[in-house]
């Protein structure tokens, strides 16, 4: 599992170059690497799953299909049975659905909001900036975990309320890149010839800031996307994943766990899922160009 | 030095006061909403009407909620952060017993984790691209893909029920020897260092690389400075103040996010008494725990950010 | 495979000395009140060693871990418990009562009952043994400033005083023949007159408490003055808790404990196949249920209950989430090895289209989605669930699951929605069973049903000396339950503990796991 909260810290502290912003804009230079190729195929061939799941799956996911728990890998069961002797293929099909969506919609989410706050604090007076910081630091100090559990136990296991909790969770560690991309920027020249245009303030963020820094928010919410999909296989070793029959990927090897000791494909496969899902992910982040921070940009600038 | 540092450190104490105070807040409003009581809590399937109203009464629940959380924070700023409900212990005994416990397995995790991952980082920055970095990249992307509870799972089931070399359980010992230590803590330091190291690692990489970039490197390059000379001796001390961060990061991780490894190994840490807190409905022990865990991420960002501003002679004059 | 599977049906008389077991009263009209010895051990055929020292895993822990015996609530707490203190009598294989404290229990007529103590009796600090801590014990249940588990079964004893040196009277507030029984549960162990703190215990049991941490672990030390001579066996047994049961297992295997409870099915296989350790299965009357309120909407309509009774695939169940290791159920809690069991209601079956005709008799609204509340709480009640959602499903009836933490299941879920699952625990009579579960106005009465006649029977029964009588009674009472009742059990779930093979003289007691909560006193380690 990950550290919770923030995934990266900072971009950058004040010492450290900020990206020049002008010279960076609409940098559209696709070239992948060959490992950002072979992350790009497995996150679309995880995406095809998670959007044909529930069509391709051969039996109910529910079902009780074999009086074997445990099975083996079989020309019947391709991917063996689970611990009460249910189809793995069916229920990893629709396992990845699951954490795929609500990873995707929660990294969004906090995304979004991240970039929102980021903007208005670099837009804003000082008062907006210390109570939204302090806000979103109150929230990042909670353990991601023990704050699910929390939010679990008094509003009930759901969908929508793992989205939430996962999407407020990451919100704060989105919101500080966003706000010191943000500051970077405004003190730009490009900027700060806007503001001396007479622009107003929202024009200034929407139009002269928010442009620069998609492809970095961008590079973030992949990280967010990860860390979302770990707290959730996190989230079902605690009881807390999405409602049963039904089983997200963590979930999928938390209720196989006790099949490990004998190698059963039912806890070993939903771990290769994760793994190659955020493997993917990452590789296919680090070889998007204009990421900034974690690859060689120096050369590039 | 200039007065740089302790203003910095006075700012952020009392902005950190203010933040302890909405996590409280919040804590507080989440808990509220919770179904049940710690009478309820306690008293589980057998509770009455008759017995409940009776717990309740001992326990103070019959006051209403606002009134216990002022109570519960005036007691905090007079030094007193009350009893638990469940065993009537003072918190503080009971965090003074679990709060060491805590400290040492996140101490020997960082003491394994940092230098492995600043090594780790520093040699895939000097080599990138190389396959010594791509084969660190997906060895340290592939240790933090595995949910943990899946790493110590598989661990005990290799090294302590089939070889019987290591431990299942991490007994807290009065005494340990080094032995002792080795066979208790090597797994759940392990499993812990899976979910750590590989941030620290990408940041370290990133950081260094950063600075390789740096035309005053370059420039040193192109003067025949060695490699690694020019990665220790020039990229490496610029590197500090983000490598620090994502140190400082991590590390507060390690207190209230090996709630998962407390449980596998029955380690009495802090963050298993958070979760037994809030199954037993029990505020007051709550509330301590957040406030460590709050107090320890601020308390490491601090010091990762005046390591930053000492490492930089620039932030250091500003 | 030999006798660490055995049923508790086979269990044989052994070394336990009887000549205090029994002494039955020859007066007219007395009643007998303690019944035949049938010890928890298998044979034993080696002598037991004294010394070593175990570590024991039960299945929770945390900051609630009490040693008040009116606080105990799980496990781990009677466990702990019966470590250090003895109570009046105690339970044998078949749930009856033995001597413990009392050295004889006797009534004329089930309300006034004398106890006579064990002389010689001391407790861990040397006091020892009086009428006056006898008193205390039992009483402070009523008081609900205590905040006792046993509140309500407390509430039967209208008085209860020292009529003696080594002598008690306890007068019910009805006959109830089966006091003996009660007073062996772990709620009402002794304690010293007066004590009101609980940090540490002075019992007069098998081990002194040298260290309890709540949340972390219990330690007692063999006590050399135990009242039963010889005993106990061990040096030092620790105690503690591991909520996570794949953890607890790995720890038997890795030989970090010793014994565990609340082995999962799925965990047998890898324990027999380890060669340390084996797994002790109890057959026993513990249940999971599927539990439909009476006065909700739609479990109220007698054709939705009978729907989901014949929804259940008891068989699937059986297989897939007991593994085997539980016996059918069928719709009424006394279990087939108890002795008042009823066979001859025929065994309910799945039947799908049965299930069909009684769903559209029951006339649900369509577009309706029903949760089924489950939890870890109520052991296997998720699995149990997700299985009948499926089953649910083929017949057109559209069911969703909704598990909840269990943490506030039992106060906040179980029975507050229509569709809930409980679990309960075995009880050492059908009288205790029948009133704490389904009588109409008992506070746990899980589906809120009322029924006059049940009411009437389980009165009648409770005083009712003619055994075969007796037996009458509780028969038409499982037919009733069995056709009426808005519960639904799916099987009786077996105890499986895991222990190593050098852990000695276990048996079961089929009140709970870990030997009934006593292993105490009964294991010692071969070397």
């Amino acid at each position: 599992m990950s550290p919770q909260a923030i995934p990266s810290p900072e971009p950058q502290l004040a010492a450290h170059s900020p990206e020049t912003g002008s010279a960076r804009r609409r940098r559209s230079r696709i070239a992948l690497s060959a490992a950002g190729r072979v992350g790009l195929a497995l996150v679309v061939f995880w995406m095809i799953v998670a959007l044909l799941g529930p069509w391709i799956v051969p039996h109910r996911p529910g079902a009780v299909v074999s009086s074997e728990v445990f099975a083996p890998m079989s020309l019947r069961f391709p991917l063996g049975t689970d611990f009460l002797g249910r189809d793995m293929l069916s229920r990893i099909l629709i396992g990845a659905r699951y954490t795929v969506g609500l990873a995707l919609a929660a990294a969004l989410a906090a995304s979004l909001a991240g970039t929102v706050l980021g903007l208005l604090v670099a837009i804003s007076g000082r008062w907006v900036e210390e109570a939204v910081s302090r806000i979103l630091d109150a929230i990042i100090c909670i353990p991601s975990k023990i704050f699910a559990l929390v939010m679990v136990a008094a509003f009930g296991s759901s969908v929508p309320l793992l989205l939430l909790t996962a999407a407020i969770s990451y919100t704060p560690g989105a919101f500080r890149i966003a706000r010191s991309l943000a500051v970077n920027l405004s003190v730009t020249d490009y900027v700060q010839a806007a503001r001396v245009r007479g622009e107003r303030r929202l024009h200034v963020a929407c139009i002269e800031m928010l442009p620069n820094m998609i492809h970095p928010m961008l590079a973030d919410f992949g990280l967010r996307f990860m860390f979302i999909v770990l707290l959730l296989s996190g989230l079902s070793f605690l009881g807390l994943g999405v409602q049963p029959p039904a089983a997200d990927l963590g979930s999928l090897i938390r209720e196989n766990i006790s099949g490990l000791g004998e190698g059963a494909p039912a806890v070993i496969l939903p771990a290769i899922a994760i793994a190659t899902l955020t493997i993917g992910v990452n590789l296919m982040i680090d070889a998007l160009p204009g990421r900034g921070r974690r690859t060689e940009r120096g050369g590039a600038a | 030095m200039s007065g740089s540092i302790p203003s910095l450190i006075a700012k952020r104490i009392a902005a950190a006061a203010l933040t302890l105070l909405l996590v409280s807040m919040i804590v507080f409003s989440i808990t509220s909403l919770l179904p049940g009581d710690a009478a309820q809590a306690a008293l589980g399937q057998n509770a009455t009407p008759a017995a409940l109203a009776a717990l309740r009464a001992q326990l103070g629940l019959d006051q209403p909620a606002i009134i216990r959380y002022l109570h519960w924070l005036g007691g905090l700023l007079t030094g007193h952060p009350g009893r638990s409900l469940s065993d009537g212990l003072p918190v503080s005994v009971l965090i003074a017993k679990r709060l060491p416990e805590s400290l040492l397995l996140a101490g020997l995790t960082t003491a394994v984790s940092v230098p492995l991952a600043l090594a780790l980082g520093i040699v895939a920055a000097m080599y990138r691209g190389s396959w010594l970095d791509r084969a660190l990249t997906i060895t340290t992307l592939s240790m933090v893909a595995v949910p943990e509870f899946l790493v110590a799972t598989a661990g005990v089931l290799i090294f302590a029920v089939e070889l019987h070399w290591l431990s299942a359980l991490t007994f807290v010992l009065d005494h340990p020897t080094f032995g002792q230590l080795l066979r208790g803590y090597t797994l759940p330091v392990v499993s812990l260092c899976f979910a750590v190291t590989a941030q620290m690692e990408r940041m370290t990489r990133a950081a260094v690389i950063d600075q390789l970039n740096q035309p005053y490197v370059e420039m040193a390059a192109l003067k025949g400075v060695g490699l690694s000379r020019r990665v220790l001796v020039h990229a490496l001390p610029n590197a500090v103040g983000p490598i620090a961060n994502a140190i400082a990061l991590s590390l507060s991780y390690l207190l209230g996010g090996a709630i998962i490894v407390e449980t596998i190994f029955d380690y009495p840490g802090v963050a298993r008494l958070m979760v037994d807190a809030v199954s037993n409905r029990d505020m007051p022990v709550l509330q301590a725990c957040a406030m460590i865990f709050s107090a320890g991420y601020l308390g490491l960002v601090l010091i990762a950010d005046v390591c930053a501003i000492l490492s930089n002679p620039k932030l250091r004059r500003s | 495979m030999k006798h660490d599977e055995s049923r508790g049906s086979t269990w044989q008389a052994t070394d336990l000395p009887r000549r205090q077991a029994l002494r039955r009263l020859t007066a007219a009209g007395a009643v007998v009140a303690l019944g035949k010895w049938a010890s928890p051990l298998a044979a034993a055929a080696d002598t037991p060693r004294v010394g070593g020292r175990i570590r024991v895993a039960s299945v929770a822990s945390s900051l609630v871990d009490t040693l008040d015996p009116a606080k105990g609530a799980l496990s781990t707490d009677y466990a702990r418990q019966y470590m250090v203190y003895s109570g009046l009598t105690q339970f044998d294989s078949r749930l009856g009562a033995q001597p413990g404290l009392a050295e004889q229990i006797t009534s004329d007529d089930a309300t006034l009952w004398t106890v006579k103590l064990r002389s010689g009796v001391e407790f861990h600090d040397g006091k020892p043994l009086t009428p006056a801590d006898v008193v205390y014990s039992l009483l402070r249940h009523k008081d609900p400033a205590v905040a006792s588990q046993a509140f309500t079964i407390a509430q039967q004893f209208a008085d209860v005083r020292a009529s003696g040196p080594d002598q008690i009277q306890i007068r019910l507030t009805a006959a109830n023949l089966d006091l003996p029984v009660i007073l062996a549960d772990a709620h009402f162990l002794i304690i010293k007159d007066g004590t009101t703190d609980f940090r540490t215990a002075v019992g007069t049991g098998p081990y002194r408490c040298v260290d309890f941490n709540p949340g972390v672990r219990t330690v007692g030390r063999r006590n050399p003055n135990y009242w039963k001579p010889g005993r106990p066996y061990l040096e030092e047994i620790e105690l503690i808790g591991i909520g996570d049961e794949s953890s607890r297992v790995d720890a038997l295997l890795a030989g970090d404990v010793q014994l565990v409870n609340g082995v999962n099915p799925r965990s047998v296989r890898r324990i027999r196949a380890s060669g340390d350790c084996r797994v002790h299965e109890t057959p026993s009357g513990l249940y999971t249920d599927l539990v439909m309120r009476q006065d909700m909407i739609p479990t109220g309509n007698p054709d939705f209950v009978l729907a989901m009774k014949y929804l259940l695939d008891r068989e699937e169940i059986l297989r897939a989430v007991f593994l085997g290791h539980a016996v059918l159920a069928n719709d009424q809690p006394v279990p087939p090895s108890s002795r008042y069991f009823n066979p001859q209601i025929p065994q309910r079956v799945h039947d799908p289209d049965r299930a069909r005709f009684h769903l559209r008799r029951a006339d649900l609204p369509s577009g309706a989605r029903l949760a089924m509340y489950a939890s870890p709480a109520a052991e296997l009640s998720v699995e149990i669930a997700a299985l009948i959602q499926d089953s649910a499903s083929r017949v057109g009836l559209d069911l969703a699951v909704d598990r909840v933490p269990p943490d506030g299941y039992w106060s906040n879920q179980w029975r507050k929605h229509p569709l809930t699952f409980g679990n309960v625990n075995p009880r050492p009579t059908v009288d205790m069973l029948f009133s704490t579960f389904f009588k109409s106005d008992s506070p746990f009465n899980e589906c809120g049903w009322k029924n006059a006649r049940f009411d009437q029977l389980l009165l009648a029964a409770r005083s009712e000396r003619d055994d075969e009588k007796r037996k009458q009674m509780y028969w038409e009472m499982q037919a009733i339950v069995h056709d009426q009742c808005g519960l639904a059990i799916p099987a009786f779930n077996s105890i499986l503990d895991g222990l190593d093979r050098r852990l000695k003289g276990y048996g079961s007691i089929p009140i709970g796991g870990l030997m009934g909560y006593n292993f105490a006193e009964y294991v010692w380690l071969d070397t």
